[in-house]
């Protein structure tokens, strides 16, 4: 009874803040918010509609099947307060610049807590009509690209947290490559986190990539300040007809900081959407990952890489959306659980009535090191099409003891045969990432994880 | 050729029932209805000892508890959409004839033989051939059983759960309840509260049954619910294998069987139940058909137990239904082996649970769905491996055909570990028959329906090789008939 009292009163923190934020006009220096523009003026009514509804959803609790696993309201019960927007600090060139990737040579875009800081952002010389920025000042430059895109893919209806981030939405990344332009350097978004209260933030991104285009982007974490912050971020994307997108989100916060992060991507005729999401540490991290390959001739590969040590609880879901027939869907989640981690793979492959010829692929692999571990898989199949070939697997286990004997028999230690194993396995996916210094990076965090 | 073979299926999928017709047996009915009273009536009409007529009420007030908040209660999280039934309009007590109980064959009504005859159980032949004990169960009575004095001298109890209340208060009274509380779900609830008979099964110590226990279940009286419980209690050392068959004829409205089976096997016990599944699946339009919620669960009590469900499903309008196994003891071993099969608007959700809680227990699933027409077939499967569960093992595969481009195939897995040394394996795949293995069998001469009942019976063959030597033939023969359509 008294959690769900404490529930309620969690729910009805955001109210209040919205009814704050809503009512209020946007500070003078900040960029403009989303809602205090012409075009979309109309977002007022569409806010005030997405609290509604998170009103009635709710915090989702262990309850709720999609977040059974997942301990959400204990996670929001040390309080947080939601930042909407005041004064952004200032991160510090210096501290800036460790958070940067070394030996990547990329448009760099700084968030401060979630809002675009184009002081610290090296974004530098971009293809024409290309554009790298803020959300918030992008509803005055690209007014037509934010009323056909923003807010299409996202629905709230559904989720909560997703309502929720609707309702505050002002700023976060805007990317826009129009037609068949290519972006050569990798886009490296770092998130900054700096701030001496508890913050819920909730960065709202989107990324527009029309027909023919080419673009890879890099999605990191960097907390510089202490306190604690959850962040609740919102990403739709749009990958035009026979464009090609990679997306790598790398979480490594800290285990003070909380995170869910839903991704909504719609794919166009002949796409190609590559995603590869690897988590180290976080409070609780929930990752919503969704795509809907909308047009024939798709393909999308999704691969994910979890490594969680502490008391870091890691929930993976994904979601891909067969509505076209002639797609190929790929899918690959590895996990090492150590300490008290819990993990969570809860994939779906849904294949539409009529979506015919969809080649679907979903495998999930976990290794639990130590008995205070959980694992919960749950990979599941909804198929409505006769001629498909899709198929899962999940495995949970341990080690090979035989491969760690021949290792050991060679004269290496237990540890570094176990470190070299370990290795090896989250290989499989650190071997997809296309950019050298991306994996260098982690392949360098991944050997100070497990040992040589 | 593609557009025959689509034809052929839409046939197969069009498929009325084989079993449909009603005996017109003199029926004992109670008035529908649904209250304290009902459950009265019915305890009272069998005449129950009084702590199980207290069991029941203690059920029946869980039940309205659970009734009153439907929102919460109901188990709406299947895959599986229908109108609920309501409770309150069922006849939760039927019995056959005046007189319910019977000495001899000789005694039994004509129709009623010829009700076993047409489903394809001959009793009397069953009897010296087959070497089969068949405990009928027509409607919520015990009609006969045979072969139980032949039982009796190992000390075997194979009887009605009516008849072991009466005369072994002692067994029942010990093992009832205890895999399947009747706090445990919904319908587990509502079966202990109104559960009109059953089977009762128990092997003492050391005994080997020598022979399969059998029990056909059909529902016949027009609205009446069946709800019987079976319990098998398998002492330390024993075995026995248990065949369970049912079929109910056609019917408008939808007929509402919730049953209970609980299963206890002791240290180095060994219990082997086979299902085969075919009550009435409503018509093409999705009218009628039986509404099947089952709750079926065994426990591994001691080391080296063993618990295998097999069930071949082909029939029910709604089919919810998990057959699952508690590991308690160490290396204890669970199996599950299914084929579900679903046509028509025919809507299953089926699967099973395994829950590890001893060391070195092993468990396996293999489930085959096979889904046509307009219906939709899922697997629902948990396997969770406790703590304390050091190198438990399981192996989880489940395939799905599709037979047309109306139907749906869903596998929902539910993989929870929490212990280290586990090594838990699930795959599973989704496709329809294919192509060139069509063309292969025409290239050879075979005709499209032989081809297709072919790479059926060889998709499942797997599941049907465990079934017991009889149930494997009928197993198939069944399979067979249900992809028949007017073709040949």
């Amino acid at each position: 009874m008294s959690n769900s009292d404490k529930t309620t009163s969690l729910e009805a923190s955001f109210v209040d803040a919205f009814e704050a934020y809503a009512g209020k006009p946007p500070p003078a220096n900040a960029p403009m918010p989303v809602n205090g523009l012409a075009p979309l003026n109309a977002m007022q009514g569409f806010r005030r509609q997405a609290m509604e509804r998170f009103r009635e959803l709710g915090i989702p609790s262990r309850k709720n099947e999609a977040w059974k696993y997942t301990h959400i309201p204990e996670a929001l019960a040390r309080g947080f307060a939601v930042f909407t927007g005041g004064s952004i600090p200032d991160p510090g060139a210096a501290e800036t610049a460790q958070c940067a990737l070394a030996g990547l040579d990329a448009h760099i875009v700084v968030l401060v807590n979630g809002r675009f800081a184009s002081e610290h952002s090296l974004i530098g010389n971009l293809p024409e009509g290309v554009a790298i920025g803020g959300l918030g000042t992008a509803a005055s430059t690209h007014p037509d690209i934010l009323r056909n895109h923003f807010g299409r893919y996202a629905s709230w209806e559904e989720e909560s947290f997703t309502a929720l981030n609707t309702a505050f939405a002002s700023d976060g990344l805007f990317v826009y490559v129009p037609k068949g332009k290519v972006i050569e350097k990798p886009i490296h978004v770092i998130n900054l986190q700096k701030t001496n209260e508890r913050l819920f933030l909730q960065p709202r991104h989107l990324l527009v990539f029309e027909g023919n285009t080419q673009a890879k982007i890099i999605d990191t974490s960097c907390a510089l300040t202490g306190d604690a912050t959850f962040t609740n971020a919102v990403t739709e994307t749009f990958v035009g007809e026979r464009a090609m997108v990679e997306m790598y989100l790398v979480q490594d916060p800290g285990n003070d900081h909380a995170v869910v992060s839903t991704t909504h991507v719609y794919q166009d005729a002949a796409s190609t959407f590559t995603a590869a999401t690897v988590t180290f540490t976080g409070a609780v991290v929930r990752n919503n990952l969704n795509v809907l390959p909308n047009a024939p001739h798709c393909e999308t590969h999704l691969y994910g890489l979890f490594l969680p040590s502490g008391a870091t609880q890691v929930d993976n879901r994904t979601l891909v959306d067969h509505a076209q027939p002639d797609c190929v869907s790929n899918e690959l989640y590895k996990g090492v659980l150590n300490d008290r981690a819990s993990g969570v793979f809860n994939g779906k492959v849904f294949v539409r009535q009529d979506a015919q010829r969809i080649n679907a692929f979903q495998e999930n692999k976990t290794i639990v090191l130590t008995n205070e571990a959980t694992m919960n898989a749950k990979p599941e199949l909804e198929i409505y099409a006769d001629d498909v070939k899709c198929s899962h697997g999940a495995t949970t286990g341990q080690l090979d003891p035989e491969a760690l004997f021949y290792l050991r028999s060679r004269g290496m230690t237990k540890q570094q045969a176990q470190g070299m194993l370990l290795h090896a396995f989250a290989g499989d996916i650190l071997n997809r990432i296309s950019i050298e210094p991306l994996r260098r990076m982690l392949d360098e965090r991944v050997t100070r994880l497990f040992g040589e | 050729m593609p557009t025959t073979e689509t034809e052929f299926l839409h046939e197969v999928a069009a498929g009325e029932y084989k079993y449909g017709w009603e005996t017109n047996v003199e029926a004992d009915t109670i008035p529908k209805g649904l209250d304290e009273d009902v459950v009265r009536l019915i305890s009272a009409k069998k005449d129950e000892p009084e702590w199980l007529l207290a069991w029941r009420l203690r059920a029946w007030r869980h039940w309205e508890k659970l009734a009153a908040n439907p929102e919460e209660k109901y188990p709406r999280w299947p895959h599986l959409k229908y109108t609920e039934p309501d409770f309150r309009n069922i006849t939760y007590y039927s019995s056959p004839s005046k007189k319910p109980r019977y000495e001899s064959l000789d005694e039994v009504d004509e129709d009623l033989l010829e009700t076993f005859k047409r489903l394809g159980i001959p009793l009397a032949e069953q009897e010296k051939l087959a070497g089969v004990a068949v405990d009928a169960v027509l409607d919520s009575v015990s009609v006969h059983t045979t072969f139980k004095e032949e039982l009796a001298e190992q000390g075997i109890i194979f009887c009605s759960f009516g008849e072991a209340v009466q005369e072994h208060p002692e067994l029942v009274q010990k093992y009832m309840g205890s895999v399947v509380p009747y706090t445990d779900n919904f319908y587990a609830a509502l079966n202990a509260a109104v559960f009109s008979d059953g089977s009762f099964c128990y092997i003492p110590k050391g005994v080997r049954c020598p022979m399969e226990l059998s029990t056909y279940f059909r529902i016949n009286q027009a609205g009446t619910g069946q709800f019987e419980r079976t319990l098998i209690v398998a002492e330390e050392g024993s075995y026995v294998s248990y065949l369970e068959g049912c079929t109910a004829p056609m019917r408008d409205e939808n007929q509402l069987h919730a049953a209970v089976v609980e299963i206890v096997a002791e240290a180095h016990a060994e219990v082997k139940y086979s299902t085969i599944q075919n009550w009435y699946p409503g018509d093409n339009e999705g009218r009628g058909g039986v509404f099947n919620f089952v709750t079926k669960r065994g426990i591994c009590k001691g080391d080296h137990a063993k618990i295998s469900w097999t069930q071949l499903e082909t029939g029910s309008a709604i089919t919810w239904k998990y057959p699952s196994v508690i590991l308690k003891g160490d290396r204890s071993v669970g199996e599950f082996y299914s084929v579900a099969f679903t046509k028509g608007r025919q809507q299953a959700d089926t699967g099973t649970k395994m829950v590890h809680l001893g060391k070195n227990t092993k468990s396996t699933i293999i489930s085959k769905g096979i889904s046509g027409g307009r219906s939709n077939n899922s697997y629902r499967g948990l396997v969770k491996i406790n703590k304390g569960a050091e190198n438990a093992r399981n192996f989880s595969q489940c395939d799905s055909m599709l037979l047309g481009d109306r139907c749906g195939a869903h596998t929902f897995p539910y993989i929870e570990i929490k212990n280290p040394s586990a090594q838990v394996e699930h795959e599973a795949t989704t496709s329809k028959i294919g192509e060139d293995q069509m063309f292969y069998c025409f290239q050879r001469g075979i005709g499209e329906e032989a081809a297709i009942k072919l790479i059926v019976n060889g998709f499942c063959k797997e599941i049907l090789a465990k079934l017991p030597m009889e149930f494997a033939v009928e197993a198939q023969k069944l399979l067979d008939i249900e992809l028949e359509g007017s073709v040949g």
